[in-house]
C-alpha cells in the first residue's frame, strides 16, 4: 500500500477515527442525544435566568452597627455625632459646626474591603468612613495589635483550614451588602453552577444516558457484528467508541462553559467590563465535568457490558455518586471517605481552579461571615456573627482539596486520579467484553 | 443441467437459459412439472407432455366464522391489567426481572420501617420514642413524601424499573401488535399499561401506608375518636399517595413511549426528577427563590400534600401554584402517552 | 461469567501471517453447549476452496458454527483455526474474512457507500483507499447507482446486497455468510446467488448457510448438512441425493379420479406402495425416483386421466432429514 503505512497518524486515520467517527455520526443521528443536550441547556440557562435577576435586583442595605438612628434627638445621626467626637446620647451635645446628615448616609457607611491587600496578604479592611482614624491614641486606633492603624486581621490557613479575624475597632463595621452581596452570590452562584450541576449533573447524567448503550445497543440489535468481524481486538473497539464519545460529550461541556462563562463575565459585579478571573475556575469545572464524564462514561458503558440491565449497575452506582456529592460539597473539605469516589476528585479540580483564581475567596468568606462584628455572644460564649447576604451560600459551595499540598498540585493529583480511575474502568471493561460472548 | 426445484415454490423466471428454463418459457404445465421432476438431472431431454389444463391453483378458501361471544370490554382490559401486575409476584404472568422485584421487595420492606418502630416502641411502652415514629400528621406526610430516602431512592427508582420497557420495549420487539391484533384499541392498552404501573407503585406507597395506620389502631388499641380525629388525615394522605403514584406513573410512561430500549425511559424519568429539584434546590439555596421548584414534579406534589396534610408549608410561593403545576405536568404527560401511542407503528422498528 | 484472560488482541494484519498449508476453516472436534443444551457436538471439518453450503433446520447449529468461526463465542472444547489461528484469541485473520451477518438490524442512517467505506477502514485502509474499494465492491453487487441514498431507504434485497458488498470490501479470501437470502424475493435471490456463484468461480472460498436445500444446490453441489449439532451428511448433492434415491420416496398426484390412474400406475415395477391420502389426490410410493421420473409421464398420458398438480411432498431438506435421522426429526 502506501508509504504512509507506519506513520502513526495513516494508523489512527484508519481504525481508530473510523470507529470514533463512526460512532459520533450515530449520536449525531439519535434524537435522544440531542434531547439530553437540549434539556441540560435549558435547565442551566433556567438556572441562569435566576442569576441575572439576582445581579439586577438591589439587595437591601442595612444598618448593621445601627449609627444611622439619632439616638438622642438633636438631628445628628449617631455617627456622625461619634465621628465628630460630641455625646452621642446627649441631646445638649452635638457638632453644631456641621449641617447634621441624612440618615441615609450612615447606612452602609463603611463598606467592605476583603479585596484590599495592600497591606500584605492577609490584612484587609480599610476605614472608609474615617471614624478609627479619628480617635485619638495609637492604642485606639490599633485594637488588634499588628502594628497597622485601622485594619482587620485575617489569618486563613487554607491547608490546616482555620480562620481567625481581628478587625481594629471601628473599620467595615457597616459593611455595604449590595457590594457584598453581588460578589459573593456571583461566586457562589458559578460554584453551585459549576460544582453540583456541570460537574455533577452533566457530568453523571450524559454518560448514564450516552455511554451505558455504547456497546449494549450494538450487542443487542446484532449491529455489533459488523465490528467484531473485522481484524479489529475488542479492546480497541471498546476504547475508539469512548472516544466517539467523549467527541460528543467533551465539545458540549466546553461549549456550554463558554457560554457560561460569557454571560456571567459581562453580567457579574465587576469594576471593568469583563471578569477574567473568573475564566480560570470556568476551565476548572469544564475540566472536571470532562474528566468526571470520561470516568462515569467508561464506567457505565462496562456495566452494560456485564449485563443486559446494566443500567440498574448504573443508578446504583449513582446513588453512591450522589451522596458522595453531598459529602464533597457540605464537607467543604473534611471527609476522606469522598476520596473512594469519582465526583470528590472532581470537586477537588474545581476547588484548586477557586483558590488559584480566587485568591481572596476565603477572606471574602470569612469577612461576610464576621460581617462588621456584630452580634451576640451565645451560651458558650462566642461570638455569632450577623453574617452578610450570600457567605452562608458562598462557605456551602467552596472547599478545600485536604491533602495537604498546594492547589496546583492538588489539580494534578486529582486530574492523575481520575485518569487513573478511567485507564482501570476501560481496563476491566475491556477484560469483560473480550470474555463475552455475542450472541 | 435442469434446476432443482420445490414444488411448493412459485415460479421464477431466470435470465439464463442454462440455469433454469429461461423467461421466454410460456407459462405452461411443463415447468412446474419439470420442477417437480427435478431430481432426474441426468436426462434433461425428459419432458412432460401431461399438462392439459391451465396451470396454476386457486384454493378455495371457507373460513368458518366464529360464532363465540367477546367478553366486554372491561374483561379484557383486565386480562392485560393481571398480565402485567400479577408478573411481579407469580410466574405465567409479564417476565419482570428479578431486579425488580427484587428492589420493589426491598422497598416495600424497607417503607414499613415506621410501621415496626411505632409497633416496637409501641409495645415495649416507650412514649417518648413511640411519640417520634407514632401516627401523627409529620409521619404521614413523611411517609409518603419524605425526600430521604423516600423520593430519591426508593419510589422514583421504582417507577424507574417498571416503566423502563413497558412501552418502549414493546415497540422495539414489535409485540405491540400483539395486543393490537387483537380487540384492544390503543387507548385501553395505553391506559392498562399506565394502570398497571401505577398500581404497583400504589400498592407499594399506600398500601404501606395503610398497614402503618392500622398497626397503630390495631395494636394500640385506639379508640374511635381516635380514628375519627386522624381518619380525615389519612385520608388525605392516602390522596397524596394516589397523586404521587400516578404523577410518577405518566412522567415514566411518556418518556417510554417516545423511546426505545429500557434504558432512556429509565435514566429520563431519574434525570427529570432529580434534576430539577437539584436545580431548585441550587437556586433556593443561592438567591433564596423557591418558585422553581414548580418544575420540579416530586416538590410540586409535595408542595400540594403539605396543604392537603396540613403539615408545615416549606415552600414560599403559594400551594395553588404548584397545584397548577402538577396538573399541567400531568396533562403534558398524559397528552404525549396518548398522542404517541396512537400514532405507535405496529411493526418492529 | 469468568472473564477469559487468554484473549490476546492486537490486531495487526501486518505481522501477522496465515499458516501455511492449513485448511482455511479447521473446526477438530468442536462441541459449543449453553447449560444443558448442546448446540454443537463434536464437528470436525476442514474447509478450502471453492462454495460450500450449510445446511440445517432451524436450531441445527448453523449459526453457532459460523458464530465459533467468526469468534463470537469461544468452544466449550475442541479446536477452531481460522488460517491456522484461533479465533476467539486474536482477531487478525478477520482480515482475510468477510462476514455477512444474518441480523436483518443495519444501520439504516448511513449512505450505502458510508457504510462500507466506515467499516473497509477497520481493516486498516486509509480513507481514500476505502472509499475507492467501497465503490468497487458497490459495483459488483450492482448497487453503484443508488450508493448515495440511505440504507433505510433500501429494500430487504438491496440490503442484503450491501451487506455482501461490505463483507468484499477487504478482498477477502473466506467469504462467510449466514443465511443470505433469508426473506428475499425471487429476484433478488437470484441476484444474490449469482453473486455467490461469481465469488466462488473467482476461486475464494464461500460459506453459505441456508435451511433450504434446492437453494443451496443452485449456487453449489457441495453441502454440509447438520442436523442437532453434528454433521449429519457431507459432500456432493448429488451422491447425497443419489444415496437417497435408494429409498423409499414419495409423489404427490393431484387429480379427479386417483383411482383410475392408480389402476395404471400399479403395473409400474417401480412402485411400491399406492395410497389415497385424501378423495382427489393419489400418493405414490417409489425407490427409484430418478426411474420414477422418466416413466411416469408417459404413462399418466396413456391413462386419459387429468393431472392437476404433482409434489413431491418430501423433496425438501427436512424430509431428508427426516430419513437420515430415522425419522425422528
Amino acid at each position: 500500500m502506501s508509504s504512509r503505512m507506519d506513520t502513526i497518524w495513516s494508523k489512527l486515520d484508519r481504525k481508530s477515527t473510523a470507529i470514533a467517527e463512526f460512532t459520533m455520526r450515530q449520536y449525531r443521528t439519535r434524537i435522544s442525544t440531542w434531547a439530553v443536550m437540549g434539556a441540560s441547556v435549558v435547565a442551566i440557562f433556567l438556572m441562569l435566568l435566576f442569576y441575572i435577576d439576582a445581579m439586577n435586583t438591589e439587595i437591601e442595605a442595612k444598618d448593621n452597627d445601627g449609627d444611622s438612628f439619632d439616638s438622642d434627638g438633636d438631628g445628628y445621626p449617631d455617627g456622625q455625632e461619634w465621628l465628630e467626637g460630641t455625646n452621642p446620647n446627649s441631646p445638649e451635645s452635638y457638632p453644631d459646626w456641621v449641617e447634621p446628615d441624612p440618615p441615609e448616609k450612615w447606612i452602609n457607611e463603611d463598606d467592605i474591603d476583603w479585596d484590599v491587600l495592600a497591606n500584605g496578604e492577609n490584612y484587609v479592611g480599610e476605614d472608609d468612613d474615617g471614624d478609627c482614624q479619628s480617635q485619638d491614641t495609637s492604642s485606639q486606633r490599633d485594637g488588634n495589635e499588628n502594628g497597622i492603624d485601622c485594619d482587620i486581621v485575617v489569618n486563613v490557613d487554607t491547608i490546616k483550614g482555620t480562620v481567625e479575624i481581628d478587625s481594629d475597632n471601628g473599620v467595615d463595621e457597616d459593611p455595604d451588602e449590595e457590594k457584598y452581596g453581588k460578589e459573593a452570590g456571583h461566586r457562589s452562584f458559578i460554584l453551585g453552577i459549576g460544582k453540583f450541576g456541570i460537574v455533577f449533573l452533566l457530568g453523571i447524567f450524559l454518560p448514564l444516558f450516552l455511554a451505558t448503550g455504547l456497546i449494549r445497543e450494538e450487542m443487542t440489535e446484532g449491529t455489533i457484528h459488523y465490528m467484531l468481524a473485522k481484524p479489529i481486538a475488542r479492546g480497541e473497539v471498546l476504547l475508539y467508541r469512548m472516544l466517539g464519545y467523549l467527541g460528543i460529550t467533551w465539545p458540549f461541556i466546553l461549549g456550554l462553559c463558554f457560554v457560561l462563562a460569557l454571560i456571567t463575565g459581562f453580567t457579574g459585579p465587576s469594576d471593568g467590563i469583563f471578569r477574567w478571573a473568573d475564566l480560570g475556575v470556568w476551565m476548572s469545572i469544564a475540566w472536571a465535568a470532562m474528566m468526571v464524564s470520561l470516568v462515569y462514561g467508561t464506567i457505565f458503558c462496562g456495566f452494560g457490558i456485564i449485563w443486559k440491565n446494566g443500567v440498574i449497575l448504573a443508578i446504583l452506582f449513582a446513588a453512591w455518586e450522589l451522596g458522595m456529592t453531598f459529602v464533597a460539597i457540605l464537607s467543604g473539605g473534611d471527609s476522606a471517605i469522598r476520596y473512594f469516589s469519582v465526583i470528590g476528585w472532581g470537586m477537588i479540580i474545581v476547588d484548586a481552579g477557586v483558590a488559584v483564581c480566587w485568591p481572596d475567596n476565603w477572606q471574602l468568606i470569612e469577612i461576610g461571615l464576621w460581617g462588621g462584628g456584630h452580634g451576640e455572644e451565645n451560651w458558650l460564649g462566642q461570638m455569632s456573627y450577623e453574617s452578610l447576604p450570600g457567605a452562608e451560600p458562598l462557605l456551602a459551595f467552596s472547599g478545600k482539596s485536604g491533602l495537604g499540598v498546594s492547589e496546583w498540585v492538588a489539580f494534578v493529583i486529582a486530574t492523575a486520579i481520575l485518569l487513573f480511575q478511567g485507564i482501570m474502568a476501560w481496563f476491566i471493561g475491556q477484560i469483560i467484553f473480550k470474555g463475552k460472548e455475542v450472541n | 443441467m435442469s434446476e432443482i426445484k420445490s414444488p411448493g415454490e412459485p415460479f421464477e423466471p431466470e435470465p439464463t437459459k442454462n440455469e433454469t428454463f429461461g423467461s421466454e418459457t410460456p407459462v405452461t404445465g411443463q415447468t412446474k412439472m419439470q420442477a417437480a421432476w427435478s431430481s432426474d438431472v441426468e436426462n434433461a431431454e425428459s419432458t412432460a407432455q401431461v399438462a392439459s389444463m391451465p396451470t396454476g391453483q386457486i384454493f378455495q378458501q371457507i373460513y368458518q366464522p366464529w360464532n363465540g361471544t367477546l367478553n366486554p370490554r372491561w374483561m379484557r382490559n383486565w386480562a392485560i391489567l393481571r398480565h402485567h401486575v400479577l408478573g411481579i409476584v407469580s410466574k405465567g404472568h409479564r417476565p419482570w426481572n428479578v431486579p425488580t422485584k427484587l428492589f420493589i421487595f426491598f422497598v416495600v420492606i424497607a417503607s414499613m420501617t415506621d410501621a415496626a418502630m411505632a409497633l416496637l416502641f409501641g409495645m415495649i411502652g416507650d412514649t417518648t420514642l413511640y411519640d417520634i415514629w407514632g401516627v401523627n400528621r409529620d409521619n404521614m406526610y413523611g411517609h409518603v413524601m419524605g425526600f430521604f430516602p423516600r423520593n430519591i431512592l426508593w419510589y422514583p427508582i421504582i417507577a424507574a424499573l417498571l416503566v423502563g420497557g413497558m412501552i418502549s420495549e414493546d415497540r422495539a420487539n414489535g409485540t405491540s401488535a400483539m395486543y393490537f391484533s387483537r380487540p384492544i384499541n390503543r387507548f385501553d392498552y395505553a391506559a392498562m399499561k399506565f394502570l398497571s404501573v401505577g398500581l404497583i407503585l400504589f400498592f407499594v406507597i399506600n398500601g404501606t401506608l395503610a398497614v402503618y395506620y392500622f398497626v397503630d389502631i390495631l395494636v394500640m388499641g385506639k379508640g374511635w375518636s381516635w380514628i375519627i380525629d386522624t381518619f380525615p388525615m389519612f385520608m388525605a394522605t392516602f390522596l397524596c399517595g394516589i397523586i404521587l403514584s400516578f404523577t410518577y406513573t405518566s412522567i415514566g410512561l411518556a418518556l417510554s413511549s417516545v423511546s426505545r430500549g429500557r434504558f432512556f425511559p429509565a435514566i429520563g424519568l431519574i434525570a427529570i426528577l432529580m434534576g430539577t429539584k437539584s436545580m431548585a434546590a441550587i437556586i433556593d439555596g443561592l438567591f433564596d427563590k423557591s418558585v422553581l421548584y414548580v418544575i420540579s414534579p416530586y416538590d410540586a406534589v409535595a408542595h400540594v400534600c403539605q396543604a392537603l396534610i396540613g403539615t408545615e408549608m416549606t415552600y414560599d410561593h403559594p400551594w395553588v401554584w404548584s397545584l397548577i403545576s402538577v396538573v399541567v405536568m400531568n396533562g403534558l404527560a398524559l397528552y404525549l402517552l396518548a398522542n404517541r401511542v396512537s400514532s405507535l407503528e405496529v411493526t418492529r422498528e | 461469567m469468568m472473564p477469559d484472560m487468554t484473549q490476546h488482541g492486537k490486531a495487526e494484519t501486518q505481522q501477522w501471517q496465515p499458516v501455511e498449508n492449513t485448511p482455511v476453516v479447521m473446526f477438530d472436534r468442536v462441541s459449543k453447549t449453553y447449560g444443558r443444551i448442546n448446540a454443537l457436538s463434536g464437528v470436525s471439518i476442514g474447509l478450502s476452496g471453492g462454495v460450500t453450503g450449510i445446511l440445517g433446520m432451524n436450531g441445527a447449529g448453523k449459526s453457532t458454527f459460523f458464530k465459533l468461526m467468526m469468534g463470537k463465542i469461544k468452544p466449550s472444547s475442541g479446536a477452531i483455526r481460522l488460517f491456522g489461528t484461533d479465533p476467539w484469541k486474536n482477531p487478525a485473520p478477520y482480515s482475510r474474512v468477510g462476514f455477512v451477518p444474518e441480523h436483518e438490524k443495519m444501520y439504516d442512517w448511513m449512505t450505502a457507500l458510508d457504510f462500507i467505506t466506515t467499516f473497509a477502514r477497520l481493516h486498516g485502509m486509509t480513507r481514500d483507499e476505502a472509499s475507492i474499494e467501497a465503490t468497487r465492491v458497490l459495483k459488483f453487487v450492482s448497487l453503484d447507482e443508488v450508493m448515495h441514498k440511505r440504507i433505510g431507504q433500501f429494500s430487504k434485497g438491496m440490503r442484503q446486497r450491501v451487506k455482501i458488498a461490505h463483507a468484499l470490501v477487504n478482498d477477502p479470501e473466506l467469504i462467510v455468510l449466514d443465511e443470505p437470502l433469508q426473506g428475499c424475493d425471487p429476484l433478488a435471490r437470484t441476484t444474490i446467488m449469482n453473486v455467490i456463484k461469481e465469488l466462488g468461480a473467482m476461486g475464494r472460498t464461500v460459506l453459505v448457510s441456508s435451511h433450504i436445500l434446492h437453494e443451496i444446490e443452485r449456487i453449489t453441489e457441495q453441502i454440509v448438512i447438520l442436523h442437532r449439532g453434528r454433521v449429519l451428511a457431507l459432500g456432493n448433492s448429488h451422491a447425497i441425493r443419489e444415496m437417497l434415491d435408494q429409498h423409499p420416496h414419495k409423489i404427490l398426484l393431484d387429480c379427479n379420479q386417483p383411482r383410475e390412474l392408480a389402476k395404471a400406475i400399479v403395473d409400474m415395477d417401480e412402485v411400491t406402495g399406492l395410497s389415497f391420502s385424501n378423495p382427489a389426490a393419489l400418493l405414490i410410493e417409489t425407490r427409484h425416483l430418478g426411474e420414477m421420473h422418466k416413466k411416469l409421464p408417459k404413462v399418466i398420458v396413456d391413462s386419459g386421466q387429468i393431472v392437476t398438480g404433482i409434489d413431491n411432498p418430501d423433496d425438501d431438506l427436512q424430509s431428508i432429514l427426516m430419513y437420515l435421522t430415522g425419522g425422528s426429526a
